[in-house]
């Protein structure tokens, strides 16, 4: 039965090796995904090449889907998966300077890592400005505390908050990453003939 | 003739397929019920014979002084008991929020109440949540006071008792308690004076055992 650790088939010493060859598959994914590259990934926010979009969205309804059925065959126990607690306005104010920082650099977190271990040096930069960030972070963190801990609502997911069935949720999710994947067709098609490029 | 889906494309036929798979999730609705658990019985009934989830006052004494750390000592009686005596290092977890409870899988969890019944049901509980590890503490709080707080000796005891009793009166010295020897009517408290024929404890500072071990954090 899944998830593994908590069942303990495996020690926490174990557990980090399993990690790390995760850590590669998932970067390795990314890099040939194209997410290596700042140019793809800032296109996204341009509607000229969402493959950026494409990727995610498959990799979200890939994963929910694995993870419903899998429950559901009894493979996988839904309830012991980790969740991050929800504190729903720091989150939205994080989630904002996320994609600031994302549009102007053109990587996320994960991606700057990944083009940076492919020898970029904007991915580099990229790297040294987050441990930066971090380390800013960190040193005003006391003033940001209360505000950092406010609203909180604990350990919620969508079929909680909304009140609907699992089911109902992973099937409008999936009606919205079809509907994703037409309207990135189409805004691709549109914007590469708007502003006159190739398709890179 | 071909089949209308011959003729889509790889991406299309994805898509066609995931589409299946939401439509069927909407039917399935909600794959696993929290408040529903199964349950092995025979394996339940099996380690309840068997007496292996027990463990003695006498035993979980040794491990504190030990300052072992492996297993977690759960107090399932309310905030209020617990804030008036608890056993050291025990951490307070009342019944009604066990399953809410930091407490994994794999942990080794030891229970105790007042008395059995208590932590009987919430072994039962954890147990059918999937908990591996989980003991009972034999006896519970109560037996802690009688066994180790307040050991008695009466004063026509046997040599192997007597014997028995220098080893409990160093442990029940160790936990502040008060060890009595009853004779007829009177008892005799006896103070810490050390005897010679005392099996040596070690003694980790006393401060040490709150010290459990902090969680290690998960997630990104």
């Amino acid at each position: 039965m899944m998830p593994y650790y908590k069942f303990d088939y495996f020690s926490f010493d174990f557990s980090l090796v399993v990690a790390f060859i995760i850590g590669i598959g998932f970067g390795f994914a990314l890099e040939r995904g194209g997410f290596g590259n700042a140019r793809i990934l800032a296109a996204q926010f341009y509607f000229y090449n969402m493959r950026v979009l494409k990727v995610m969205f498959t990799a979200i309804i890939t994963a929910m889907l694995g993870l419903f059925y899998f429950s559901w065959i009894g493979w996988l126990d839904l309830s012991l998966i980790y969740l991050t607690d929800t504190y729903i306005l720091p989150q939205i104010i994080g989630g904002l300077l996320l994609g600031i920082g994302f549009v102007i650099g053109g990587y996320c977190p994960g991606t700057s890592v990944v083009s940076a271990s492919t020898g970029r040096y904007d991915g580099m930069m990229y790297l040294a400005g987050m441990f930066f960030g971090i380390f800013v972070f960190g040193e005003i963190f006391p003033l940001i505390e209360s505000f950092y801990n406010s609203t909180p609502m604990g350990r919620i997911t969508l079929p909680e908050f909304l009140g609907l069935s699992h089911g109902m949720i992973v099937f409008l999710v999936v009606l919205m990453a079809l509907g994703a994947f037409a309207a990135a067709e189409w805004s691709e098609k549109v914007m590469t003939k708007k502003l006159g490029r190739e398709k890179e | 003739m071909k089949c209308p889906v011959e003729k889509l494309s790889l991406n299309k036929r994805l898509a066609l397929i995931t589409l299946l798979l939401g439509i069927i999730a909407l039917f399935i609705g909600n794959p696993n019920n929290k408040n529903t658990i199964k349950v092995n019985a025979k394996e339940l009934a099996l380690s309840t014979i068997k007496d292996q989830d027990k463990i003695s006052v006498l035993q979980l004494a040794e491990w504190i002084i030990e300052g072992r750390s492996d297993f977690t000592l759960v107090d399932l009686r309310n905030e209020k008991l617990f804030n008036k005596y608890s056993i050291p290092s025990a951490v307070n977890i009342p019944v009604e929020n066990l399953l809410d409870s930091d407490l994994m899988r794999n942990e080794k969890i030891l229970l105790f109440g007042d008395d059995d019944i208590t932590s009987a049901q919430a072994w039962f509980i954890l147990k059918s949540a999937n908990y591996k590890n989980v003991y009972i503490l034999k006896g519970g709080l109560n037996e802690w006071k009688d066994k180790i707080l307040y050991p008695k000796l009466s004063e026509n005891a046997t040599a192997e008792e007597k014997n028995n009793f220098e080893k409990v009166k160093q442990i029940s010295l160790h936990f502040g308690g008060t060890p009595q020897i009853v004779s007829g009517t009177t008892t005799n408290v006896i103070q810490n004076v050390q005897t010679p024929s005392a099996p040596k404890i070690v003694q980790p500072p006393a401060g040490n055992l709150k010290n459990v071990p902090k969680k290690k954090r998960e997630g990104c």
